[in-house]
């Protein structure tokens, strides 16, 4: 709202210097965007500009009156509009019969005619407007806006002689009904929008904008002044669906104030003769069908003192809601201070107690608040288990080199393709564009995104990872922990043990993550399509609590990373994991229940193995967990080998078996027996044979 | 270094224990010292040489001491000689060892890398921000970042309509999304479509209220939607946190009170604080908070555009219509709510003047913060 220093000081003495008035008012919730000198457009002294910030809840001070009742009252000074013309009644009510056929939609209209000399406006009115930031068109159109500037109140004029009838009807547009607005636009209108329309069609949009065919031109004579109050619902909607929002629109859909309609039509008439623009005809109209009922609210001092921490003396009190228009009358029966407070028409937004207080803190003011501690009546919660979950995984993963990320949840549809069926993906009614079009299925596309721009800036060695939500149709909104690497293994080093990483590397993270949540972890071959076949894997993570998919490893498919810039020979390992999958078999070291150490030693076992070439690992594996005593406690492979004295199509797999019993030493004997009796599985089962 | 008293007399040596002492720790020093051979030789020579050895020239001394002295000296000699001789004997073969390691590596040379990844500047700031809380007793909040129009808009006191609600372009989801919700630290359950991005995390306070009677005192982290295009200042997307303390007699003193702690905790222990009057739908009497600007002081810069002031929270007592949404007694109980942007906080504190860079990831970037 652009504030001129002089047009205020019509309302109020102003001895405070430009600056003082935007701090005073920034302090009661006015804040000052700039402070601007406007050179007169003639040669007077020109002016300077307060530009402030409205907050929604105040239109009645998108006006000159309204900031002016504002820096009275910081200022202590009267406030004191000159006296201005009252319309009065004339005998012949004027030639212009008004209807309101929505009575919801437009609760009052008032209306006054005018024969006019239409021209340009005098040099002081153009200044003037030029100041508030608003372009002089013509004396008539200009002296409505130089009211709606000054008093906050929407005005429009209509070419009398372009109205059909002349008469007005303020209804709903009809289906298939358009206009063409003052903008030139040819606008489509639809039920439910209110417009002004003459005997047979819409000549403004209400509370919106005007009509091209009844603009007031060079060649108007005579005018229809329309001052209404329209409701702000009904005016937000209609701007919204046209995409269209003006001064007045804006002005509407906040809340104008109702019992200004015939104020601000008797200013814009004794500006029109004024300035000499025209001669109004006796006489009005003011449709106003149910009056507005007085709004008081009760307002007692002990709540003013618990909401803010302070008491406020009631002088004080009185003086702040009296300044602003509200009129206070104490209760007489109440114990303790108390009031029945009328708010002023204009003030919409005080409905209530606490927009009473509010008032009295802006203008008591913040800074003279003591400044205290909320007792602490409730023991603190404990950590939801959730957060201490994220905090350990990511500590995990920074641990094992890999640096947090964080991408945007929407991206473009083509990269979350690959990650989920297209009647998973939840898509963004309203985005930005479409690489924002729909919220991501997986963490794994963003991810490779952030790999990519660091490699496509030089960097060979990337590992990344994020945290967050991903979103399908069937699963909703899940958490998860993805990770990326790129390049090297174990980075430059003399010794020359620089590798590249590979499918292990990757794995193996995940393995570590499984440990540090306390649940196993179980690798089995899977299909993607945004993997390379033959190098991708489910994750199963398995706890006493029972078991669960919770996510993918793999290489990521040669042509998506390519598609992002990474170079063809370097490859890109990724991994998934569903944290929430994982939330139900975590236990964070909750319930540790401590096994005793052994306290018989340990039989070590080596079997080598010659099986065929595609058997996975995970099966030998299983037939020997199958096959053996209880007392086999652990099981690893150490050493793969494929070549000279190994069959081809075959491959040696070494298995390293301890076995242990926790009351006994086992013999020599027994352990052979256990050992053979596997190897005789894994014959009999997979034809493996020892080398 | 005189080895006998400098006050001994012509003729009659005074070679008692003292002296001897005293050279037994000149010795002692000075084989310390000694790295190679070369070292030794010449202390070996300086002690034990035929001609003005330390040593050998007490043995001279003995002809002419007084008879009855004489089994005395030439005894301490012979001790001393034989300690000097074991000493530097122990030390050759110590230096002949070092020598004879024939696998011994460079250990000035680098060790393995050990890779370690670095926390995002959104998550230091934002665990900064939990752990001030958490100590202050605060529970802190998980919740979904897809709302139905209720949690996020109505129960907040912003009905259909209302103009609050363009402060905030929504993004919309194209169907309703079907989600199971979290409550409390407890199994997910099924929860109401959800119809668009949350634009704050105030939803999470809604549901919860909607859950717990007071009191309450809890901060809801997480990331948050809102349609606005990408510029220097400004992403679709961006991380708060929310808090919300619910009492009897909790009051907007209270609120100056946390509020000043929390950011002199986070910012500086001197930090000038201002609240100022400001419009929420959800609170009333609503501020915003400036800290003194970061980067001048107050004397006035870019950043805080000349005034001096930095905005970074904005704030407020509950807005009654909020407690009476969530079935709360709002004449009973009072209390503050208040929200600040990570993004805002990490800019400030960090000196990044652009916010593409939190969503850029790039290495050279992140890596400046801590692992
Ligand atoms: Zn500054």
């Amino acid at each position: 709202m652009r504030v001129p220093v002089s047009w205020l000081a019509e309302f109020t003495e102003v001895a405070a210097t430009p600056a003082e008035i935007g701090d005073a008012l920034t302090r009661c919730g006015f804040e000052l965007a700039s402070i601007e000198t406007v050179p007169d457009q003639g040669d007077g002294p020109g002016d300077t500009v307060l530009d402030f910030e409205i907050t929604a809840n105040r239109p009645d001070c998108l006006s000159i009156r309204g900031m002016a009742r504002e820096v009275a009252l910081a200022f202590r000074q009267p406030f004191e509009p000159r006296a201005r013309r009252r319309l009065t009644p004339s005998p012949n009510p004027i030639s212009l019969p008004v209807t309101i056929e929505a009575p919801a939609l437009c609760p009052r209209y008032t209306a006054a005619l005018a024969d006019v000399r239409v021209g340009p406006s005098p040099p002081w009115l153009a200044a003037r407007l030029h100041a508030a930031g608003i372009r002089a068109i013509n004396n008539v159109v200009d002296v409505t806006n130089y009211v709606l500037v000054e008093l906050g109140h929407p005005i429009h004029a209509f070419d009398l002689h372009q109205l059909e009838g002349p008469e007005l009807r303020i209804r709903q547009a009809l289906a298939g009904e358009s206009i063409t607005t003052l903008d030139g636009q040819l606008r489509t209108l639809t039920e439910g929008m209110l417009v002004i329309a003459d005997r047979s069609r819409p000549q403004a949009v209400a509370g919106v904008m005007g009509g091209l065919a009844s603009e007031v031109t060079l060649s108007t004579r005579t005018i229809a002044i329309e001052s209404a109050y329209f409701a702000p619902a009904a005016v937000r909607r209609t701007s919204k669906r046209l995409e269209l929002s003006t001064e007045a629109s804006y002005r509407f859909e906040r809340g104008a104030d109702i019992e200004a309609p015939l104020v601000a039509l008797a200013r814009v008439c004794e500006l029109l003769e004024e300035i000499g623009a025209g001669q109004v005809t006796p006489g009005f109209v003011d449709v106003y069908p149910t009056v507005r009922g007085e709004n008081r609210v009760p307002l007692r001092a002990s709540r003013v003192a618990q909401l803010l921490g302070q008491d406020v003396p009631a002088p004080e009190i009185e003086r702040i809601l009296r300044a602003l228009g509200f009129a206070l009358v104490t209760e007489p029966e109440a114990s303790t201070v108390a009031w029945r407070v009328a708010v002023p028409s204009w003030r919409g937004d005080v409905t209530r107690e606490i927009d009473l207080i509010e008032e009295i803190a802006r203008h008591h003011g913040l800074d003279r608040l003591p400044v205290t501690f909320p007792p602490l009546t409730v023991s603190p919660a404990r950590l939801d288990v959730r957060l201490e979950r994220d905090a350990v995984v990511r500590r995990v993963a920074a641990s094992t080199g890999f640096t947090e990320c964080v991408t945007f949840t929407f991206i473009e549809r083509s990269a979350a393709e690959p990650f989920a069926d297209a009647s998973e993906l939840v898509a963004i009614a309203n985005p930005l564009s479409e690489t924002f079009a729909v919220l991501r299925p997986s963490l794994i596309p963003g991810l490779v995104e952030s790999v990519a721009h660091n490699r496509r800036r030089e960097r060979k060695d990337v590992r990344l990872f994020e945290t967050g939500s991903r979103f399908t149709r069937t699963s909703g909104e899940s958490r998860a922990i993805a990770l990326a690497w790129l390049g090297s293994a174990t980075g430059l080093h003399w010794s020359g043990t620089d590798r590249p990483a590979d499918f292990y590397d990757m794995s193996g993270i995940v393995e570590q993550l499984g440990r540090a949540l306390g649940v196993g972890v179980r690798l089995e071959p899977a299909s993607s399509p945004a993997m390379r076949d033959g190098h991708a894997a489910l994750i199963h993570a398995s706890h006493a609590r029972g078991s669960a998919l919770v996510g993918l490893v793999g290489q990521l498919r040669e042509d998506l990373a390519a598609a992002h810039g990474v170079p063809p020979a370097e490859h890109l390992f990724v991994a998934e994991i569903d944290l929430d999958a994982m939330a139900a078999l975590v236990d964070l070291g909750e319930h540790v229940e401590v096994v005793p150490l052994p306290r018989h030693p340990s039989v070590v076992r080596d079997l080598s193995l010659v099986v065929p070439a595609g058997l996975p690992a995970a099966t030998l594996r299983a037939t020997m967990l199958a096959n053996a005593p209880e007392t086999l406690v652990n099981l690893v492979e150490f050493a793969r080998y494929q070549g000279k004295g190994v069959p081809e199509g075959h491959v040696s797999l070494s298995f390293r078996l301890t076995f242990r019993s926790p009351d006994r030493t086992l013999t020599d004997t027994e352990v052979h027996r256990a050992a053979e009796a596997i190897v005789a599985a894994l014959a009999a089962e997979h034809g493996a044979r020892l080398r | 270094m005189p080895v006998l008293p400098a006050r001994a007399t012509p003729g009659r040596l005074m070679i008692d224990d003292h002296a001897i002492g005293q050279l037994r720790a000149d010795f002692a020093a000075a084989l310390a010292a000694v790295r190679t051979d070369r070292d030794l030789q010449a202390l070996r020579d300086r002690y034990l040489g035929r001609r003005g050895g330390t040593v050998t020239a007490l043995y001279s001394q003995i002809a002419a001491a007084p008879p009855d002295e004489r089994r005395r000296i030439g005894q301490l000699a012979n001790e001393l000689k034989t300690w000097v001789e074991d000493a530097l004997a122990e030390r050759q073969k110590a230096i002949a060892d070092l020598r004879t390691a024939a696998d011994a590596i460079d250990v000035t040379l680098p060790g393995r890398p050990r890779a370690i990844g670095h926390r995002h500047p959104l998550t230091v700031v934002r665990e900064r921000i939990e752990s001030i809380f958490a100590h202050w007793g605060y529970e802190i909040l998980d919740g979904p970042e897809t709302e139905d129009d209720y949690h996020n808009f109505e129960a907040l006191n912003m009905p259909p309509e209302h103009p609050a609600r363009d402060m905030q372009d929504t993004l919309y989801l194209a169907e309703p999304l079907t989600r199971r919700l979290w409550s409390a630290g407890a199994s997910p359950e099924a929860s109401g479509p959800a119809t668009l991005l949350r634009t704050h995390t105030s939803a999470m306070q809604i549901r919860y209220m909607e859950s717990h009677r007071p009191p309450v005192r809890i901060i809801a982290p997480g990331r948050v939607y809102r349609r606005d295009s990408i510029d220097v200042t400004h992403t679709p997307m961006f991380t708060q946190i929310e808090g919300l303390v619910v009492g009897d007699g909790v009051t907007m003193a209270d609120l100056k009170g946390t509020l000043t702690a929390f950011l002199r905790e986070l910012f500086a222990a001197d930090a000038r604080v201002l609240f100022r009057p400001s419009f929420f739908p959800y609170t009333e009497p609503s501020a915003e908070v400036l800290i003194g600007c970061v980067t001048c002081g107050g004397a006035g810069c870019q950043v805080c555009k000349r005034t001096g002031w930095l905005e970074i929270l904005g704030c407020g007592m509950v807005h009654p219509a909020v407690f009476e949404a969530v079935g709360y007694d709002a004449e009973r109980h009072t209390g503050f709510a208040f929200g600040v942007g990570i993004e805002r906080v990490a800019m400030l504190k960090y000196g990044v003047d652009d916010i593409r860079l939190f969503y850029e990831n790039d290495m050279r970037f992140l890596e400046q913060f801590p692992a």
